[in-house]
């Protein structure tokens, strides 16, 4: 029951900067509430499946590959091309801060001298954002990878 | 159906005009080249074909032998899905042959990016970065601080963008204004955990949508294109930290590195 609040507060929380970057991208008026939907959606499951102990990159790629088989149902359905909801609908789980930290990482090392540390900090936040971002893109990809193989999808 | 040499150079030219108009607002590659070819083919063409480079787009019709050829160059026009929307519905149409080629012509002439009211973006935005925060653990008073840190970081973006800055110095100096309101919380430890602020307000400028791109560019082949974005993206990425970089060393704050 309390695992149950904290999902649908997650799900709330992650609605909100679905749309705020939809409206960003300029993702039309009557699309919005997909992106709020998929949003909440995509990053309550991982944030469940990471409650359940599974790794950050794993469930970043359950998650993003159910928002591109939902987003292809929807992309059917209304006639749309699918990176308008899908891309807004990940950007709750795009890895930023840990991109910023490595770079900042990298400046430190030049400005600070070589410590043992900061690399450290480097490495793994740079591997993190290169594998969550991975599992984001190929998830998302998965459907016109494995199904449509090159046919257009609308 | 027989095409004369004017028709095919006036279908050539609708149809780079199509992927012109997707490739200038962020499709994907493979999006650009399947609606160029859906357009060409559905007004008479035999074949389409193109190469879709980071900046441009080459394009050459043929017909019985007969080829045209022309290119165009794609500067960015920023992130725009309901015009990525709008011509493939334009496809779609043609496809059914609802519409003939002087109307797809004038129809994707008339087409204009629809911008959302620029304050209700702000807020949005403002919000959004403040959700992030929340992800990161923060409480209420990091919430707001955040709030007005991505908020006024947004404006700056907006006024710049508008101007047509050079988008590197754009982040640079909006992940300098983020920080800078940010480490404000952080000196008077507004909250629990200021630092979260600082993480926070900067995520407004995450370059996500080319990341994503790039990656499902490489995906599908397109990897010229997706080597290019995955360059415009780190390079964005480098941008914002030497902005954030920057404002931390100003202001004394820290947070980054210290777990």
């Amino acid at each position: 029951m309390e695992l149950l609040t904290l999902i649908i507060i997650d799900a709330l929380f992650a609605a909100v900067p679905a749309v705020g970057f939809a409206m960003v991208f300029n993702v039309p008026k009557k699309m919005l509430i997909y992106c709020a939907i998929g949003g909440a959606l995509a990053h309550s499951l991982r944030f469940l499946l990471m409650n359940f102990d599974v790794q950050i990159e794993w469930a970043t790629l359950i998650a993003s590959s159910s928002m591109g088989f939902l987003g292809l149902y929807w992309s059917r359905k209304r006639l749309i091309p699918r990176p308008v909801f899908t891309v807004a609908s990940v950007i709750p789980m795009i890895p930023g801060s840990f991109a910023f930290t490595t770079v900042i990482g990298l400046v430190e090392l030049n400005s600070a001298g070589y410590s043992i540390e900061i690399m450290q900090i480097v490495t793994e936040n740079g591997l993190k954002t290169l594998f969550i971002l991975g599992a984001l893109s190929f998830g998302l990809a998965l459907p016109s990878i494995l199904i449509y193989r090159g046919r257009p999808i609308v | 159906m027989k095409l004369t040499h004017e028709a095919q150079t006036e279908l050539t030219r609708i149809a780079v005009k199509a992927g012109q108009i997707l490739h200038q607002h962020g499709a994907e590659s493979r999006l650009v080249e399947q609606t160029t070819q859906r357009i060409g083919v559905a007004l008479g063409a035999q074949s389409i074909e193109l190469s879709v480079s980071s900046d441009a787009i080459v394009i050459t019709s043929l017909f019985e032998g007969n080829c045209v050829t022309t290119t165009r160059r794609c500067y960015d026009r920023g992130i725009n899905m309901q015009m990525v929307c709008d011509v493939l519905r334009i496809c779609v149409m043609l496809e059914k042959q609802l519409l003939d080629a002087a109307q797809v012509k004038e129809r994707l002439a008339r087409l204009k990016p629809y911008k959302y009211n620029r304050w209700l973006v702000v807020v949005m935005i403002g919000f959004s970065c403040a959700s992030f925060s929340h992800f990161f653990g923060g409480d209420w008073p990091v919430y707001i601080t955040t709030f007005f840190a991505s908020a006024g970081a947004m404006i700056l973006r907006q006024e710049l963008a508008h101007r047509h800055h050079n988008p590197f110095v754009n982040f640079a100096l909006s992940a300098f204004v983020a920080t800078s309101i940010a480490s404000i919380g952080v000196i008077y430890q507004f909250g629990d955990k200021p630092q979260i602020a600082l993480a926070a307000s900067v995520l407004l400028l995450v370059p996500g949508f080319p990341l994503i791109n790039a990656v499902s560019d490489i995906l599908k082949g397109h990897i010229s294109t997706g080597i290019a974005r995955w360059v415009f993206a780190t390079m964005l990425t480098i941008s914002v930290s030497i902005g954030i970089v920057t404002s931390m060393t100003l202001t004394g704050v820290s947070g980054w590195l210290s777990p």
